[in-house]
């Protein structure tokens, strides 16, 4: 292992060992992949061994990361390997199934696949959460220490910044949330809106789940299987069943009709149609017909008020958003830097903290030596004053190095490290514990 | 005061344009230094804007709408402040950039429009004539409003109906809340100019007792009320829906702007004020 310039050791170290879905195929991912439990005991095994000081996983479907802040690199590097990777997946040890980063790249990657720039759909919003989970994992089990508990807490910040200030993660790049959306431009509330479901097979269910988890409450179901509605029904219980034959009674109050079913003839035709938007007034009624052949006659989509999407324009509407979601990418990178180098100067600062714990405790000694010395000479009931008074003393004349060793933006920030060693013969031994 | 005016008449539709590309960063890019500085920006223009119009009635002792300038002034500053409301309420921006957008055409058609020096009509101090301008400026005010709103409303009709989707989609509210807004402002604007032309009517009657009723503006004007009656009435009837109201709503902007700078240049003096 051969550390490049930009992953140049600087604060703690940081090590990063993953693969993902860009690396490893699904066989050699779900090989790997942790429950939480399973998470949990990695971790504890993980930080029982001497070369890792902290640790913490990220694991989903499309990825297992383990990021540890390592005593010895090279030891910890094999262990990981040991422990999870190679264990359970051997055919990891190819080149290129697995990827290692260090330091800045690994805070990098973090940062970068809570912001949803790692994932398989671009900007993905669960990822944030998984990321958000994770940390909570590493925090009860206690594996997080200073380093990684603010790498968290950054990559979270991050990850919350690049979709609340950039439009990442705008926009639906599935069917469902497909279907969701164009209900959202053209009803003022899924709630209120009657949606009718013409078939109850896996299109249907999918368009269901995004529906309800949007606010959709008045679901209609319409299809010819008793069978495949009582089933349909174990999943969504609320959903009213409907026999298809029925379905033109529906319509006349539904506002949302999504057609899914593989019949081969059209459901509804232009007549059914004209005759459901006579009853209607002025509300429009938006129809989408996911059924290939079409469930829903195409000249249809020449009734006023009416407004029917097929396949194709949710794919439009998909690929549209895709292309929106690409062109966040460089404000996101933005985002990403600016914490990055906020997050990096703060781990910069982490090497001033050992040398002026030392520097104070060396100034105590000597403040307590004097004064031992000298206390004899001066009434008891001076000596609280001339406590307090030398501990003043010192703590302003130490104020200022303090405060420009811990300055990470300084260029000299190690050799002014150095110089501070040398004047004051410190031994930079390391022994207190870094500032959080 | 004279300065301050000067400046004010170059400094508001600039203002305006810049408030109004604020808003277009938040539209088109969800620009983040945009989203925090258009509505301050807009509040602080719309009090410059305040004190412009506080400032010229000081100045010439009238209600500002003496001239077609001023009326202009007044009407954007109505649009602006109704859209601060709107945006306040329903707490979504994308339509800033849209009516923002319209204030500053409605303000620069002042500024090009201004005249140095107003006429002073004695007939500004009335009661009846105070309440004919206000309610006559709330309908344009309402009519000016419900065409930007029909401008959204057409947009998003038409591309959800082709199936085709560009920038504007996902980023307006949806068609149901623009209609209804539409519908709303067109009401207001309608029942305003109802309640103009009434008091209009009582006042030229007790001054000219003559022929009044032949002026083109009144002329022009019942026909701009013509029209909104006929988009009312359509919508109750059902005969109409969203396209179609939005459609006779930019055609009655027209119409008002038409009235309102073109009739009262060319073809008015009775009622060249306004």
């Amino acid at each position: 292992m051969h550390a490049t310039d930009s992953e140049k050791v600087e604060g703690p170290p940081l090590l990063l060992v993953g693969t993902d879905y860009r690396c490893a195929p699904i066989e050699l991912r779900e090989r790997i992949a942790l429950s939480p439990r399973e998470v949990e005991a990695v971790l504890v095994e993980l930080l029982a061994r001497p070369a890792v000081g902290e640790a913490f996983a990220l694991s989903t479907c499309n990825r297992t990361e383990i990021y540890v802040s390592p005593r010895d690199e090279n030891a910890a590097y094999r262990e990981l390997l040991e422990l999870l990777f190679l264990r359970r997946a051997p055919e990891l040890a190819h080149p290129g199934r697995l990827f290692v980063h260090r330091n800045g790249e690994a805070a990098r990657h973090l940062l970068s696949v809570a912001s949803g720039l790692e994932s398989m759909v671009l900007g993905e919003p669960e990822i944030l959460g998984q990321v958000k989970q994770a940390g909570a994992i590493a925090e009860q089990v206690g594996s997080a220490g200073v380093l990684l508990r603010r790498l968290l807490r950054t990559a979270i910040a991050t990850g919350g910044r690049a979709r609340s200030d950039t439009a990442i993660a705008s926009g639906a790049v599935s069917l469902g949330y497909a279907v969701v959306e164009l209900a959202r431009n053209v009803f003022r509330d899924l709630e209120d809106c009657r949606v009718l479901l013409l078939g109850a097979g896996e299109t249907a269910r999918l368009v269901a789940r995004s529906l309800t988890e949007r606010g959709a409450q008045k679901l209609t179901v319409a299809n010819r299987s008793e069978e495949r509605l009582r089933a349909f029904r174990e999943e969504f219980p609320d959903v009213e069943p409907l026999p298809l034959a029925e379905r033109l009674r529906a319509l006349e109050t539904a506002d949302l009709v999504v057609a899914t079913t593989g019949a081969d003839e059209p459901l509804l035709v232009r007549r059914d149609l004209q005759q459901a938007m006579r009853s209607r007034g002025s509300r429009p009624l938006l129809v989408v017909d996911l059924g290939v052949p079409r469930n829903v006659d195409p000249a249809a989509g020449r009734i006023r008020n009416l407004f029917l999407q097929s396949i194709d324009s949710l794919e439009n509407l998909i690929e549209r958003n895709l292309k929106r979601r690409r062109e966040e990418v460089p404000k996101v990178e933005e985002i990403l830097e600016r914490e990055l180098a906020r997050f990096l100067a703060w781990q910069r600062s982490l090497d001033a903290e050992p040398i002026i714990a030392e520097l104070q405790r060396q100034a105590e000694r000597i403040r307590r030596q004097e004064l031992d010395g000298a206390l004899a000479r001066f009434p008891p009931e001076t000596h609280e004053d001339l406590e307090r008074m030398t501990r003043s003393l010192v703590r302003k004349i130490l104020h200022h190095p303090s405060v420009r060793l811990r300055d990470p933006s300084a260029e000299d920030a190690n050799s002014r490290l150095a110089l501070v060693r040398e004047l004051f013969q410190l031994g930079g031994d390391g022994e207190s514990e870094p500032e959080a | 005061m004279e300065t301050f005016l000067s400046i004010a008449v170059v400094l508001l539709p600039v203002a305006y344009l810049l408030v109004a590309v604020a808003y277009g960063f938040v539209f088109f890019s969800s620009h983040p230094t945009a989203r925090r500085w258009s509505t301050p920006g807009l509040l602080a223009t719309l009090g410059f804007h305040a004190l412009y119009l506080i400032g010229l009635a000081v100045r010439w002792h009238q209600f500002p709408a003496a001239t077609v300038s001023q009326a202009l002034s007044v009407m954007a500053f109505a649009v602006a402040a109704v859209y601060a409301v709107v945006e306040w309420h329903g707490r979504e921006r994308s339509t800033g950039f849209w009516l923002v957008g319209l204030v500053f055409f409605f303000q620069l058609l002042s500024a090009l429009l201004g005249r140095p020096e107003p006429p002073d009509l004695a007939r500004f101090k009335n009661a009846l004539i105070g309440l004919h301008i206000s309610l006559a400026l709330l309908g344009y005010t309402g009519f000016a409003v419900a065409a930007g709103y029909s401008f959204l409303f057409l947009q998003l009709y038409r591309e959800l109906k082709g199936g085709r989707f560009s920038t504007f989609f996902g980023k307006l509210p949806p068609l149901e809340i623009l209609e209804r807004m539409m519908l709303g402002a067109v009401t207001t604007g309608f029942l305003a100019l109802t309640g103009a032309a009434i008091s209009g009517a009582f006042w030229a009657e007790r001054i000219f007792h003559s022929s009044w009723q032949h002026d083109p503006k009144i002329l022009s004007t019942l026909a701009i009320w013509g029209l909104y009656a006929a988009v009312l009435l359509m919508r109750r009837l059902r005969r109409w829906q969203g396209r179609e109201t939005a459609i006779a709503c930019l055609a009655g902007l027209g119409a008002v702007l038409f009235s309102l700078v073109a009739v009262n240049f060319f073809f008015t003096d009775f009622h060249g004020f306004l």
